[in-house]
């Protein structure tokens, strides 16, 4: 299907410069798609890479990743040789393009000018952690002769800071000049990047603005989807069954040792195949391949250090159990009209409390059935341990507001450091009464309501909105 | 929109597999009911329900499902039809005491429709005991010992409770309001074919005054059109029954003709409590039923986020083809100059000022007969000058920080068929004393080796050189 003149007209961006200048991590965190490959030995990118921004299948604005200049002097000496005034310098620059267009020489050079002579804007990159040389002059020269809108990023690679020495040379090229890190970006400097772009050409400002309004809603979206995983994980694992059939006539400990231990690994997979779900929704997919950075290798679901950064405290644990306790003694209370003298909820309070002490340590009892029925077995879950939620949902939280906040633009694998106050940022008194609510209600093995899920679902898209913002 | 629209929702849930796509270009196809999401819902049924596979679970369940209401109708307007004549026989003895027919006509409605009020108001609750005393619940019980073929086709089928209990409640009411029209139509056809002497007969000590203030405020919703239809006092009087004696009274077989106008009163109260007033439950329950439906629906598994993607813009911004990682296999061999001499008959810099070349030469203690500059503000025919004029050994500098372009290894390519050896000595800034690396080493290093030229030599400056120098 071709496009039609107005589908074909919204604004494109070449992302262009020397070799190795961070355009593909600009790209990335732009685009946020961390599927941009950089390669062992500079100058092997030799295509163009397109990154569209898509609503409902129409093109909002296209970002494109391109080889960086491998020729620029000799690009430029080809054009210096028509001796033509500033306004018919593009059609040099074309007629460069024609000539060369099969010409292997030329292909970084043919790739990134085509489509800025195709009426792209121009984003040159440069790095600002690096001394300005002079070979980039014939690149931003070859730029000019193009005759299109173009602005300058400069990106920080490393720590040094040479900015303004760029600032004072990209002045004379660019229209727009900004610093812009990749590695650090957040919403914030990305919509103020998109907002340099779009001052670029007055018919860009109107697309880039719907575009930025998108990104809103897409956030919102990644945000919501999150939530739905996590509130499923926290709902199948407190529900989740284990059975393991035995022969002998005796359980042995090694029987409840395997059913124990399958059932965590259950949890376990349970946990990394959600986490897998959040890098998808996050477009972090390439963590898939470079082995997932955050999978808690260190630091494993059912251990005490997970237990005490991401559990409740004992104290809060009977704190929960008691207001949990009293809610349910109030319900009897309520049920009698307050002719039991708020027995109910006293007793409530104590048994919760009472309860929660107890169910620190455990996860579930190990239950024998089938007794009757000849083929017996060991059945583990649902999850008794009232802590296990707090942690699981404490692990799922931190994994998705780090994804979410993770640049697409970075390769490496993080040693990421658990925050101890990590809890303080999301948990206070009223959400984990509204949670332990729900968890009440999973642990129970019952079927539970959609409404009640989807209640679950909107406190963890609250946390997380805060989190990510 | 009825339970078979809840029911084709559920197959099609169950048996989904429309991608996020396909329900997008649904929601655009119909964007007039844009956040409409029951119309949404009930529109996606029509047009996806040539999927579902058959027999359909709506026509299996709603096929039984009527059946068994059916029956039971017949059933309650059985039982009310031959109660209502079980208590209008006349055996020409005792007179018929209209107390039994108006607890059934009166009393039993309005405690069953108020039983009916209480379990509409817990129809929330998942185990409703109110639910649970309607016949009409037993049908869900009955179903199980249908055949096994139907069992097989419902297996698995989970109805949202609150619907089960409004599906339980309205045709409670239905079946109710059989029950009393037969108790109805007993009474006409009772009235119009025997000749019954009514009276009222009780142990408790209620006086004809006090039974005929009774009789007006329960005739109130009729006395003002139907005044005859209201029993007068003196009636009352005329048709006070004694069972002592066991036959009628002198002055009920002087007033015989008086008895029958009972039967007027009784026809109102059936028609308004049993029959009008079941009616007006059933429409609430009717009404209730079909909020229900709806809420349902929207909380069935997988709808909400059905909704989702029908009215969410799918957006997306990452590369529409998807790359691997290139690895470039660097199989070229590469020398590596140990030591740094001293003196050099040439000195070049790549993209350096002649000035900084000496610079460095003063800093590494190297001696040069000529220094040039190559590449950077050049011009291409400076270059070859330089080559041309070049011989023997050339010591090379390069910034390290820049990746070799292929414009350095054109000119490099050029040199080496003029020199005997080149030596290409990336060096670092000038702030970190031109120490170089080792990520920009290895860049270098992978680079030049692909060339594989023995003329070519590395050599590395790190701070160990700086500092012997």
């Amino acid at each position: 299907m071709s496009l039609t003149h107005d589908e074909s007209m919204y604004p494109k961006f070449a992302v262009v410069g020397h070799p190795n200048k961070g355009k593909s991590s600009i790209v990335s965190a732009l685009a946020l798609d961390d599927s941009v490959h950089i390669s062992n030995v500079s100058g092997t990118t030799t295509k163009q890479r397109s990154f569209p921004l898509k609503v409902d299948g129409r093109i909002l604005y296209e970002l494109l990743d391109t080889p960086g200049f491998q020729r620029a002097r000799r690009v430029l000496a080809w054009l210096q040789k028509h001796d033509v005034s500033a306004d018919k310098r593009y059609e040099v620059v074309e007629k460069f393009i024609n000539v060369h267009k099969f010409d292997v020489k030329y292909n970084d050079e043919i790739e990134l000018l085509t489509p800025i002579m195709e009426g792209a804007g121009i984003i040159y990159v440069v790095d600002g952690s690096k001394p300005y040389g002079e070979e980039y002059e014939a690149e931003m020269e070859i730029l000019r002769w193009t005759g299109q809108p173009s602005m300058a990023l400069i990106n920080h690679i490393d720590e040094e800071d040479y900015s303004a020495e760029w600032k004072r040379a990209l002045g004379q090229y660019f229209k727009m000049v900004r610093t812009f890190n990749p590695m650090k970006t957040d919403r914030e400097q990305h919509i103020s990047i998109l907002e340099s772009m779009s001052q670029l050409k007055e018919e860009w400002i109107t697309p880039i603005k719907k575009s930025i309004m998108l990104f809103e809603r897409y956030q919102e979206q990644k945000i919501y989807r999150s939530a739905g995983n996590i509130a499923k994980l926290i709902h199948q694992s407190l529900g989740l069954i284990q059975k393991l059939s035995f022969d002998t006539e005796e359980v042995l400990d090694t029987d409840k040792q395997k059913v124990e231990e399958k059932y965590k690994n259950t949890l376990r997979t349970l946990e990394k195949k959600t986490q897998k779900q959040i890098e998808i929704i996050w477009n972090h997919q390439q963590l898939k391949k470079e082995q997932a950075f955050l999978t808690f290798d260190e630091l494993d679901l059912f251990s005490e250090e997970s237990a005490s950064v991401f559990g409740l405290t004992h104290k809060e644990l009977i704190f929960t159990g008691v207001t949990s306790g009293a809610i349910t003694g109030a319900g009897i209370d309520l049920l009698f009209a307050g002719h039991t003298l708020l027995l109910g909820g006293m007793v409530g309070a104590v048994v919760g409390g009472t309860g929660a002490y107890f169910g620190f340590k455990e996860l579930s009892d190990i239950k024998v059935l089938g007794q009757n029925l000849g083929k017996r077995y060991l059945q583990m879950g649902p999850m008794n341990n009232r802590n296990f939620p707090y942690i699981l949902l404490g692990r799922a939280i931190f994994h998705a507001s780090h994804i979410a906040t993770r640049s697409h633009a970075k390769r490496s694998i993080e040693d990421l450091s658990i925050d101890k106050h990590f809890k303080d940022k999301w948990l206070d008194d009223t959400l984990r009464k509204n949670l332990e609510k729900h968890h009440k209600l999973f642990r129970s093995g019952n079927t539970v309501d959609m409404e009640a899920i989807s209640t679950y679902e909107g406190l963890i898209e609250t946390v997380l909105k805060k989190l990510v913002g | 929109m009825s339970i078979k629209s809840y029911l084709n929702l559920y197959q099609l849930q169950e048996q989904d597999k429309t991608t996020k796509e396909e329900r997008r270009s649904f929601g655009l196809s119909y964007s007039g009911l844009q956040n409409k999401h029951i119309k949404q819902l009930t529109t996606w049924i029509e047009s996806r329900y040539d999927t579902l596979s058959h027999p359909l679970l709506s026509e299996t369940f709603a096929t039984y499902l009527y059946g068994l209401t059916f029956v039971l109708v017949i059933l309650g307007f059985l039982v009310g039809f031959f109660s209502g004549i079980a208590l209008l026989s006349y055996n020409g003895t005792s007179p018929v005491n209209v107390v039994y027919f108006m607890a059934m006509v009166i009393a039993l409605p309005l405690f069953t429709m108020l039983l009916s009020l209480f379990s509409m108001l817990k129809a929330q609750q998942t185990q409703s005991v109110l639910v649970h005393l309607s016949p009409a619940y037993w049908m869900e019980k009955i179903l199980l010992l249908l055949p096994h073929r139907f069992q097989f086709d419902i297996e698995g089928l989970h109805i949202n409770p609150l619907l089960s209990n409004w599906l339980v409640i309205k045709r409670s009411q239905f079946i109710a309001l059989f029950f009393s029209i037969g108790l109805g139509l007993s009474l006409l056809m009772m009235v119009a074919t025997k000749d019954i002497a009514f009276a009222w007969s009780t142990t408790l000590q209620i006086t004809p005054t006090d039974f005929h203030s009774f009789l007006l405020m329960v005739s109130t919703p009729w006395s003002g059109w139907l005044p005859s239809a209201v029993p007068s006092l003196e009636l009352i009087e005329q048709s006070h029954y004694f069972r002592l004696g066991d036959r009628l009274g002198e002055e009920m077989i002087k007033n015989a003709s008086s008895l029958g106008e009972w039967w007027k009163f009784l026809v109102c109260a059936t028609l308004f409590y049993a029959i009008f007033l079941r009616f007006l439950v059933y429409l609430l329950a009717s009404f209730g039923f079909h909020k229900a439906l709806e809420k349902s629906m929207l909380s069935m598994d997988g709808v909400r986020q059905l909704l989702r993607d029908i009215n969410e813009p799918i957006i997306s911004t990452n590369a529409e083809v998807r790359t691997e990682k290139q690895e470039i296999d660097i199989s070229g061999h590469l020398q590596i100059a140990l030591d740094m001499g001293n003196t050099y008959t040439i000195v070049q810099g790549w993209a350096m000022p002649e000035m900084t070349i000496k610079v460095l030469n003063d800093s590494l203690c190297i001696t040069a007969s000529f220094v040039y500059e190559v590449g950077g503000s050049n011009s291409l025919k400076e270059d070859s000058l330089v080559i041309s004029k070049s011989k023997g050994t050339v010591l090379l500098y390069v910034k390290a920080w820049e990746p070799p372009t292929m414009d350095f290894i054109d000119y490099l390519e050029e040199l080496v068929e003029t020199v005997a050896k080149v030596i290409v000595t990336p060096i670092g800034t000038e702030e970190n004393h031109y120490v170089t690396t080792e990520k920009s080493m290895k860049e270098w290093e992978r680079k030049l080796a692909t060339y594989d030229n023995e003329k070519i030599w590395l050599q590395r400056i790190n701070a160990q050189i700086i500092e012997e120098k």
